[in-house]
C-alpha cells in the first residue's frame, strides 16, 4: 500500500516535471510546476518530513507560482519559435 | 533488488537529468529557470529520502514519541534552509529576467547574444517603447 | 543532440551509483547512525525546550546556518530592488494596473472573507512551530501567499494601502535584527554567541526563557519573511507608467 502510493506520487512527479519542461505555452509551463511542487509537498509528507511539506505548500506551490506568472505577465507568454 | 527498492533514488536521479535538460537545450530563459528549480527539488528529494527510516515517524516528540522509530531531523532542517534559499534564487532570478527583457526585448538566448552582437539596436529600440 | 548524449551518459553514470548505495530506510545506514543525529534526537527535547526536533536544530543547534539564510533572503530583497526598484511611496499614484484583474463580486466578498483566517492560521503556524510542524518561514510564506491572493484580486493600489511602505520598510529587517538581538543577548547572559540559555543570569528560569526566546526568534522571522515576500512581490508587479494623481 505505502510502497503503492510511493510510486504513484513518484511517477506523478516525473510525468509533470516532463509536462512543465515540453511545454510551449509558459504559462502552461509554471502551472503545471505549481503542481509538481504541490506533489512534492505530498512526497514530503510521505517521507515524514511534515515541516518540509508546509514549506513547500506555501512557498514552492505559493509564492514561486506567482512570481513566474508575474514575470511572464511583464515579458511575454509564448516561447519564440525556432528560426 | 537493491535497486528498486531505491526507488526515490532513482526518481530524484531522473528529475536531475530532466531539469539538466532544461537547462541545457531550452532556450528560453524562464524554462531554464523552471528546470533549476525541477534540480532543485530533485536533490532535495534525494536528501531526505537519505534521512529515512522504514516505518519511521516524524522527528517531533509530542506524546512520548520513541526518538529511535524517528526519521532522521537534520536533512530536513538543512533542507527548510535550502527552499527558502531557492525562493530568493527564483525572485532574484526573475527580476533579472524582467529587466533584460525591458532592455532587449526577447528572452531567447540566442537572439540575446546576437543582439549583443549586432550591437543590440533592435532591442534597445524596443526597450524604449516597452 | 550532443547534450541528450551527455544526459544519458550522466543519468547511467547516476544509476550506476545509485545500484551501489544501502537501501534506503535500513537504521544501520551512515547517515541514520551517526551520534549526532541520536544526540539530536534523544536530548533534543530537553536542550532546546522544543519537541519539534527540526525546530530546534534550526533556531538553536544551528543557528549560524539559519542566520545566514535569514540574511540571504534580506539580501535578496535587497537586490530585487536595486534591480527593479521600490513602488513609490508618500503621494498618491493611480497605477496603470495591468495586475487588477476584473473578478466578481463573488470572488471579492470571498477573498475579503478568507483572507484574515489565513492569517489567523499564519499567526498559529509561527506561535506552535516549537510544538508542531511550522515555524517562522512557513508562517511567513503563508501571510505571503494571503496577501499575494489579495493583490490578485484587488489590484495592487489598494493592497499597497493595506500594508502601506511605512509598515513594510521597518519590518523588513526585522528577522536578521531579531536573530542578532537575541545572539548577543545570549552573549551578555554569559553564554556564547547565539546560545539560548543564559547560564549566569537566568539559570533557573531557564526553560520559559528559552521557550519565550524561541517564540521571539520565530516572530521575527515569520514577520521579515513575510514583509521581504510581500516587498519582491509588489516591486515586481509595479508598472513603470505611474499616473501622479492631485495628491
Amino acid at each position: 500500500m505505502g510502497t503503492a502510493l510511493n510510486l504513484t506520487f513518484i511517477v506523478l512527479l516525473v510525468v509533470t516535471a516532463l509536462l512543465a519542461v515540453l511545454a510551449r505555452d509558459l504559462l502552461a509551463a509554471v502551472i503545471i510546476f505549481s503542481a509538481y511542487s504541490l506533489i512534492m509537498a505530498l512526497m514530503w509528507q510521505r517521507l515524514q518530513a511534515p515541516d518540509l511539506a508546509l514549506t513547500e505548500a506555501a512557498v514552492g506551490a505559493g509564492v514561486t507560482t506567482v512570481l513566474f506568472v508575474v514575470a511572464i505577465f511583464k515579458t511575454r507568454r509564448r516561447e519564440e519559435e525556432e528560426e | 533488488m537493491r535497486l528498486f527498492h531505491n526507488y526515490h533514488y532513482i526518481a530524484s536521479m531522473l528529475l536531475f537529468c530532466i531539469g539538466l535538460y532544461t537547462v541545457i537545450v531550452r532556450r528560453n530563459i524562464i524554462k531554464k529557470l523552471i528546470g533549476l528549480n525541477i534540480m532543485e527539488t530533485s536533490v532535495f528529494l534525494f536528501l531526505i529520502s537519505l534521512g529515512y527510516l522504514d516505518g519511521g515517524i516524524a522527528p517531533i516528540g509530542i506524546g512520548g514519541a520513541d526518538p529511535s522509530r524517528m526519521v532522521n531531523p537534520l536533512p530536513q532542517a538543512l533542507i527548510l534552509t535550502g527552499i527558502v534559499v531557492a525562493v530568493s534564487v527564483t525572485a532574484l532570478a526573475l527580476a533579472l529576467v524582467i529587466l533584460l527583457y525591458r532592455q532587449y526585448g526577447t528572452l531567447d538566448v540566442d537572439r540575446l547574444f546576437r543582439d549583443e552582437e549586432t550591437g543590440g539596436e533592435e532591442g534597445e529600440e524596443k526597450g524604449e517603447t516597452a | 543532440m550532443i547534450s541528450l548524449v551527455f544526459i544519458a551518459a550522466l543519468f547511467a553514470l547516476l544509476l550506476y551509483v545509485v545500484a551501489n548505495m544501502p537501501p534506503m530506510g535500513d537504521p544501520d545506514n551512515p547517515t541514520n547512525s551517526s551520534e549526532v543525529i541520536e544526540r539530536y534526537l534523544e536530548k533534543g527535547g530537553e536542550e532546546t525546550h522544543a519537541d519539534n526536533v527540526v525546530t530546534g536544530i534550526i533556531i538553536n543547534y544551528r543557528g549560524y546556518d539559519t542566520m545566514g539564510e535569514v540574511t540571504v533572503i534580506f539580501c535578496a530583497l535587497a537586490a530585487v530592488l536595486a534591480v527593479l526598484g521600490r513602488e513609490r511611496r508618500g503621494r498618491i499614484y493611480a497605477y496603470v494596473d495591468r495586475s487588477r484583474v476584473p473578478s466578481s463580486v463573488i470572488v471579492r466578498t470571498m477573498v475579503a472573507l478568507l483572507v484574515p483566517f489565513i492569517i489567523l492560521f499564519s499567526v498559529y503556524t509561527i506561535l506552535h512551530g516549537e510544538i508542531s510542524p511550522g515555524g517562522g518561514f512557513q508562517g511567513g510564506a503563508i501571510v505571503g501567499g494571503s496577501m499575494i491572493v489579495f493583490t490578485t484580486i484587488f489590484g495592487l493600489l489598494e493592497s499597497s494601502q493595506r500594508i502601506p511602505q511605512r509598515l513594510r520598510f521597518p519590518l523588513e529587517g526585522s528577522a536578521v535584527i531579531t536573530f542578532f538581538a537575541v545572539g548577543a543577548l545570549g552573549l551578555a547572559g554569559g553564554g556564547n554567541f547565539l546560545t539560548f540559555a543564559w547560564p549566569e543570569i537566568a539559570g533557573n528560569l531557564q526553560p520559559s526563557l528559552v521557550v519565550w526566546l524561541t517564540v521571539l526568534v520565530e516572530t521575527g522571522i515569520g514577520l521579515g519573511g513575510a514583509m521581504v515576500l510581500i516587498s519582491i512581490l509588489f516591486s515586481m508587479i509595479r508598472e513603470e507608467e505611474e499616473i501622479a494623481v492631485v495628491p
